[in-house]
């Protein structure tokens, strides 16, 4: 009873996160007027608490397993839980239900109700340390963003795009689950430390093989979270037909979450701890492997991107290209690759999140998701123009804003590999100077494209424009206090490590 | 005598069939169905590696997780595939091909 009180204190965020849940399904039920309200209100609060017992557990920073191993709590998944619980937080306050023209008229608590669920699916996600408890918070993560994008029922792109990533992922995930099972047969074990200690303890030439193709099986699972290629189709469909806040949660956190579980299985499955660089248990090679599919990853995401005119497609094939760049940070297999996948998911967070704001707001505006309608937005949105260039400029990785310094760690971890890893480092530098030009396109677009006609100027309510002004700055003012995230940063630097 | 290879050959044929019916189904209830397949190939490793293997009931348990996990893709994906038939009239996948580019 006692051990179950200890790890119940280590899973504060995620109580308060189905406390939450369970609220809003009852208050949405109720049939009581003011319903929508509360909802809104449990579901921001509930979110809020998560975070701040996230800040909470950080300052202990504990380091045990819980609930017999399933999940771990370590400074690392608390620093993965804290941006997940802030990514989502976001959305509810900003994105829903107001701003979205597309949600317009649709029922509110649900939407709250699957927005927690998937929150508290990707923390568990960022926690698992069994295999069992991975597939199970990778499947829910999954069916609950299925519903989330299939959110506007009488529209056809929003259900056929879900259905495009039901059937992807189905597909995705069943590959991995065959993956984990021969990896459980071969180990003897489903937690996936337990996994570490068989490959340490000598492969043979034949499981070698085996493991390389389960492996790879298992990433088709984790590639398909974070939209890597090969597994990256279902991504552009999907973010142009979910309703816009989803795609901008969608875009954040369950990459986010696919990256601290990537992170967690091949570092505590596949590898072996050391104080700088870390070992390959088995001498199974991943990094390379991964390094290719990485390489492939930003190359294809942003040679597509360059003819997208549709903004929700652009910035789809633009989240492909970052997640190539941030899987440099699980390649690197060190600490301070961990450390950069923090860092770029931090500035991430805030530039990726602004785009998508204004591209909110213009379209709750206008109705348009087209590039083409953005002509003349110097005029007539001059505000959301210069935040929408800031976020760009931060997507491209320009030194005053904070996009920079995510890249500037990811470049940093994996040159410091080593020779063999240069070619990598350039490959990423070539493809930040080719984003370059589909970010600038957009930028061009809204200043110097001539419009066609006097269209009136927009009307942004000032409580929008200041959300847009605070995303703005929070794409450039952390650099003055950067110690301060270095620092988060590096404390956050503690996988648990025993048995 | 039935040994572990008999289920890994069982295994590794359904999930071979799965990956082929996702891949050449133009009807999307028949995908769910190869997905199934795919589902239940993970499902008789599982259960004959924990007969067979070192691993003990852990692969038992697993098993069931995968069958309700399975129930639930299923439920939405028919969901899914029930509200784009309502706005389409047709089940066929090749027909849902307004997102593109």
């Amino acid at each position: 009873m006692q051990q179950v009180w200890k790890d119940v204190s280590l899973l504060w965020p995620e109580l308060a996160l189905t406390i939450g849940l369970l609220l809003v399904v009852l208050v949405d039920s109720s049939g009581a007027k003011a319903r929508d309200g509360m909802s809104r209100l449990l579901t921001v609060a509930s979110l809020a608490a998560a975070f701040v017992f996230c800040i909470q557990l950080q300052a202990q920073a504990p380091s045990s397993l819980v609930f017999s191993g399933m999940l771990v709590v370590d400074p690392l998944a608390i620093a993965f839980r804290a941006i997940l619980a802030a990514a989502s937080l976001l959305v509810a306050l900003i994105f829903t239900f107001k701003n979205s023209r597309e949600l317009h008229g649709l029922g509110q608590g649900e939407f709250y109700a699957l927005l927690l669920a998937l929150t508290l699916s990707n923390m568990l996600l960022a926690s698992s340390n069994d295999m069992v408890m991975l597939y199970l918070s990778l499947e829910m993560v999954s069916i609950t963003s299925y519903v989330m994008v299939a959110y506007m029922k009488g529209d056809r792109m929003s259900n056929e795009a879900s259905l495009k990533y039901v059937l992807f992922g189905a597909v995705a995930t069943g590959s991995m689950v065959y993956g984990l099972s021969l990896l459980y047969g071969l180990s003897g074990a489903t937690a996936i430390p337990k996994v570490q200690e068989f490959l340490a303890s000598g492969v043979t030439d034949q499981n070698r093989l085996a493991i390389y193709a389960i492996s790879l099986l298992i990433f088709a699972g984790f590639g398909f979270k974070v939209a890597a290629v090969p597994f990256h189709f279902w991504c552009p469909d999907v973010y142009q037909g979910a309703p816009t806040p989803v795609t901008a949660l969608l875009s954040v956190a369950p990459k986010a979450a696919g990256f601290a579980i990537m992170l967690r299985f091949f570092y505590r499955g596949f590898a072996v701890a050391g104080t700088g660089p870390w070992d390959l248990a088995g001498a199974i090679d991943w990094p390379s492997v991964l390094m290719v599919i990485s390489a492939l990853t930003m190359t294809v995401g942003n040679i597509a991107a360059l003819t997208q005119t549709n903004m929700k497609r652009l910035l789809a094939y633009s989240s492909i290209a970052h997640a190539g760049y941030l899987m440099m940070g699980v390649v690197a297999l060190s600490l301070n690759g961990a450390r950069a996948l923090i860092v770029y998911l931090v500035t991430y967070l805030a530039m990726n999140l602004g785009a998508f704001l204004v591209v909110t707001l213009i379209h709750g505006q206008e109705g348009t998701f087209d590039l083409r309608d953005y002509a003349g937005m110097s005029r007539r949105a001059p505000l959301l123009t210069l935040a929408m260039a800031i976020f760009l400029l931060s997507l491209v990785g320009i030194p005053p804003f904070v996009g920079f310094m995510g890249k500037l760690y990811v470049f940093a971890a994996v040159i410091e590999k080593g020779p063999t890893y240069v070619w990598y480092a350039v490959v990423g530098a070539l493809n930040a100077a080719i984003g370059a030009y589909y970010y600038f396109r957009v930028l061009k677009t809204m200043v110097i494209d001539p419009e066609e006609g006097q269209k009136p100027v927009l009307a942004i309510a000032p409580v929008d424009l200041a959300w847009v002004g605070a995303f703005a700055l929070a794409n450039f003012v952390p650099i003055f206090f950067w110690g301060a995230i270095e620092g988060w940063a590096r404390a956050s630097l503690v996988l648990w490590a025993g048995r | 005598m039935i040994t572990l290879q008999h289920y890994l050959v069982v295994s590794a044929a359904l999930f071979s069939l799965g990956i082929l019916g996702v891949l050449t189904r133009r009807n999307a209830v028949n995908v769910l169905m190869s997905i199934e397949l795919i589902l239940n190939s993970a499902n008789v490793n599982l259960v004959a590696f924990s007969r067979f293997g070192p691993g003990g009931l852990q692969g038992q348990l697993f098993a069931v997780f995968v069958i309700v996990i399975a129930a639930a893709e299923v439920a939405v994906g028919l969901a899914i595939v029930l509200t784009l038939y309502r706005l389409r009239r047709s089940p066929n996948l090749d027909e849902a091909d307004i997102l593109k580019g």
